[in-house]
């Protein structure tokens, strides 16, 4: 058994590379409206299944649309986010349960409307690099790694990079930053507020789609898949600690972790219930997360 | 005014006790039981959502554990049915001491969370474990009698009506969680502890799902995780109460009632229900909380649930808590 | 056994590394009011959050009634009798007037009926009685700031923390509530008081603790502060140090 512990690291890595572009969206998005966004998993299943559609059509290697999906994606985001600011700020009931609650509500429509057009089927995204693998060998140890886990493991690091670069280097970066520390003052610097909110929930719901096509090449998809997703996203948060983006990475590489030596040690069908044990311990130790920098 | 009341609700009682009188078509009586059923976890998860202000993902958990616990007693350890339903609630309470203790001593966005991955985490547990009967679930001894499940169900939701009524419009419980709704730092001063406040409403509303799902189990004698642990029966929940109205009882029955009739007319009329049935309910949870962000009954009345109430549940805490959220979150973004 | 009913021993709050309160070591005796003064910032806030359990202190000890309760949660300390005001005032905006001081009512009275009974009382006593069925919501600041009070009384407390329950009054309603402390003492209970207007603390105050950024610089009878050089340069606004 312990001849496998290095392919459990490696695919850890990699699965948990995924994760974090998906987590470092959702954590942006939360860091800047303060509220978690339920239908996480639901723009990730709907990117796969516009990235598996295309392919099917074309007959083109899905990574190539990528691009396609984050564009089209992140209109619609940009497009939808005036609509739960609208529930935000509203002045009747109680705004914040609200939106928690309105955003469950659009992860419903989206499942049924998955559901309805995707059917129950499972599929995958049939990539030219699925069947290819890089193997390494050092005396008794040697490790598999199929070439789309690696690209998506590049697909990660590119993303996270970028978005560190936006965020640091870049004016639209600054008023995101500034909007984060303080709505207010930010407003009265000259940002705005909605405008900016707009572009960052975009990017964020882009993302995710874009990641769900990587998901959908790796593993498998369906309209089900939602849930799930959403789970994982809300785990790696809270393990990083909400709002802390430092802790993201490590968090979902744990989560990687957990999850290959779950699926190759123990019984995967137990997987989410480690996930929630793990989730569980963390919120009763220290529930600003592991690093304890959370809110 | 509350002699208006008790005469409304004895009458609808009165109603409801005789019907079975008037019909044994076991198809009414299925439709009308179950829709006491929904009416009676509509309410228990408004406990949470419109009285203490935290959202419950989670809610067919307890329904689910309910279930299992009476179907597992009845079959593996031969106990009669009656007995079977204190260990259901109980059982449900259990869960929610536990999964309640870490998570209401935060913000509502982590209780949402771990409560939705509890259900999550349940429905695998019975996937896998051998009691349970894995993906093929439990059968029941089948005891054919409509009426006496009408009934019993009939007096279990409205014994529950009562008691949330009694114990959060009446007694001082129910100040002390509105009190936590409304501002818990501010309460915190007066001699109230959060923690246990919410930990006690919680079981409040776990305890009688345990027993609903308990009755459901013996009643249609069949459950599996995807019938008594699935998703659907914590959206349907949430949805009749947010439909109705929070914070109040009488908004989620209503909701309850109007939502159900509708599912109930639109299943007989379309075969592929499930999935259009999820577009709608979601749909209609979020045309609710954009138009009708105080349910039905809240719009007719004009009642608001507490101006501020909800606020620390689940985005902002007080204004200091805030800061430091806010500068973290800058400093690491 | 002092007589003392709360003694701060050397306390300290810091937060991330900024001391907002720096060895603070005072004590207020039975019966008696003790005033805490000082500029913007100094503190005084902090302080009435670390004796009312809101936090913990970083260093030294908080004693009430002789008993170490330094690491109390503010629902216990509540129990045992120390009563507190927020600066902020904090009603339950969509409960009524009465609701709002039965709430605090329950600490000392868990039946429904001896706790609305109970709080009638305090809200004649506090003059609140004809706004009882308002909802809090709706009350002007006078009303919220003598609510506040009247929920702090409601729980009976031995000890009663106020916090800057004059500032934003009127003469008349100043002068109502002065009276009010006044006969909170004369019934028994100790007070602790944060106030903007010298003129209030120097007059209700039988001693004063002097705070600034964080540091107690003076304690003694409100004459005796008022000579007291430093406190004369911290409040000239010169740098103190």
């Amino acid at each position: 058994m312990l001849i496998l512990l290095p392919q459990a690291i490696v695919d850890g890595l990699m699965i948990g590379g995924i994760y974090i572009t998906i987590a470092i969206g959702f954590s942006l998005a939360y860091g800047v409206m303060h509220i978690i966004d339920f239908a996480v998993g639901e723009w990730i299943m709907l990117g796969a299944f516009l990235g598996y559609y295309l392919t099917e059509w074309t007959r083109i290697e899905p990574l190539f649309y990528l691009p396609v999906v984050f564009v089209l994606f992140g209109l619609i985001g940009y497009l939808f986010q005036p609509v739960i600011h609208r529930v935000l700020s509203g002045k009747k009931g109680n705004p914040l349960l609200m939106a928690l609650v309105f955003t469950f509500g659009l992860a419903l429509m989206f499942k049924g409307l998955g559901l309805t057009i995707f059917g129950f089927y499972s599929r995958s995204i049939p990539s030219n690099l699925s069947a290819g693998s890089l193997s390494l060998e050092w005396g008794n140890f040697f490790v598999t790694i199929p070439t789309i886990r690696l690209v998506g493991l590049i697909y990660a690091l590119t993303i996270t990079v970028l978005l560190n670069l936006l965020l640091k280097k870049t004016d639209f970066g600054l008023a995101v930053r500034a909007l984060a520390q303080n709505k207010e003052a930010a407003g009265l610097m000259g940002i705005n507020a909605k405008r900016t909110n707009s572009w960052v929930y975009g990017i964020y719901v882009g993302i995710s789609a874009m990641s769900g096509v990587l998901i959908g090449c790796t593993f498998s998809i369906s309209a089900q898949m939602g849930a799930k997703y959403t789970v994982l996203s809300f785990f790696i948060v809270v393990l990083a600690g909400m709002g802390y983006l430092s802790g993201v990475p490590w968090a979902a590489i744990l989560l990687g972790l957990v999850q290959s030596f779950f699926l190759i040690y123990f019984n995967p069908g137990y997987t989410l219930l480690a996930v929630f044990v793990i989730l569980y311990a963390v919120l009763l130790v220290s529930p600003k997360g592991m690093f304890g920098k959370g809110v | 005014m509350k002699n208006k009341k008790t005469l409304i609700f004895c009458a609808i009682m009165a109603v409801l006790l005789i019907i079975p009188l008037f019909t044994s078509d076991p198809f009414v009586l299925r439709i009308v039981t179950e829709c006491f059923m929904w009416v009676g976890m509509a309410i228990t998860w408004d406990v949470m959502a419109g009285y203490t202000g935290y959202l419950n993902f989670g809610h067919a958990s307890f329904f689910g554990i309910g279930a299992y616990v009476t179907a597992i007693l009845m079959m593996k350890y031969g106990w009669s049915f009656a007995a079977t339903l204190p260990a259901a609630g109980l059982a449900a309470g259990l869960a929610a001491v536990i999964a309640g203790l870490p998570t209401l001593r935060l913000r509502g966005a982590y209780f949402a969370i771990a409560t939705w991955a509890l259900q999550l985490a349940i429905m695998q547990v019975a996937l896998v474990l051998n009691i349970t009967g894995g993906p093929d679930g439990m059968r029941l001894p089948p005891f054919l009698h409509p009426e006496f499940f009408y009934y019993l169900m009939l007096m279990v939701v409205a014994a529950t009506f009562l008691l949330l009524w009694f114990l959060l419009e009446r007694a001082p419980f129910g100040l002390k969680v509105k009190a936590m709704r409304e501002d818990e730092s501010g309460a915190m001063a007066l001699g109230l502890n959060p923690t246990l406040i919410k930990t006690e409403a919680f079981v409040l509303s776990a305890v009688p799902a345990g027993v609903f799902g308990g009755i459901y189990a013996y009643w249609i004698t069949f459950i599996d995780p995807a019938s008594v642990l699935a998703d659907i029966i914590t959206d349907q929940a949430m949805v009749m109460a947010v439909f109705g109205g929070l914070g109040t009882l009488i908004g989620p029955v209503i909701g309850a009632v109007l939502v159900y009739a509708f599912k109930t007319y639109f299943w007989a009329y379309l075969s592929d229900y499930q999935v259009l049935y999820l577009i709608i309910l979601g749909a209609m949870i979020a045309l609710t909380v954009v138009f009708l962000p105080n349910g039905l009954w809240g719009t007719l009345t004009g009642y608001t649930g507490g101006k501020k109430s909800l606020k620390k549940g689940v985005g902002l805490d007080d204004a200091s808590v805030d800061d430091t959220v806010e500068k973290k979150g800058a400093e690491h973004v | 056994m002092s007589d003392a009913i709360l003694q701060l021993d050397s306390v300290t709050k810091t937060f991330g590394g900024l001391h907002a309160v720096d060895n603070v070591t005072f004590d207020v005796q039975q019966g008696e009011i003790v005033g805490l003064i000082g500029p913007n910032g100094a503190g005084k806030t902090t302080i009435f959050n670390v004796v009312s359990g809101y936090f913990p202190p970083t260093r030294g000890r908080v004693l009430f009634k002789d008993e170490d309760v330094s690491n109390l949660p503010p629902y216990k300390l509540a129990k045992l009798g120390i009563g507190r005001t927020f600066q902020v005032v904090k009603p339950f905006p969509g409960l009524s007037v009465l609701e709002n001081v039965v709430i605090a009512a329950f600490c000392r009275h868990p039946r429904r009926a001896d706790a609305e009974k109970h709080a009638w009382s305090i809200l004649e006593f506090t003059g609140l009685a004809d706004r009882a069925d308002a909802s809090a919501a709706s009350l002007p600041l006078a009303g919220r700031k003598r609510l506040e009070v009247s929920k702090a009384m409601a729980l009976e407390p031995s000890l009663l923390l106020l916090d800057e329950v004059v500032a934003g009054l009127n003469p008349t309603e100043a002068e109502l509530t002065i009276k009010l402390i006044l006969k909170l003492r004369d019934s028994g209970i100790s007070i602790l008081i944060v106030e903007h207007i010298m003129r209030v603390i120097m007059n209700i105050s039988d001693r004063v603790a002097v705070l600034n950024f964080g540091k107690q610089i003076a304690l003694g009878t409100p004459a005796e502060v008022a000579k007291d050089p430093e406190v004369i340069k911290a409040y000239l606004g010169e740098e103190a140090t």
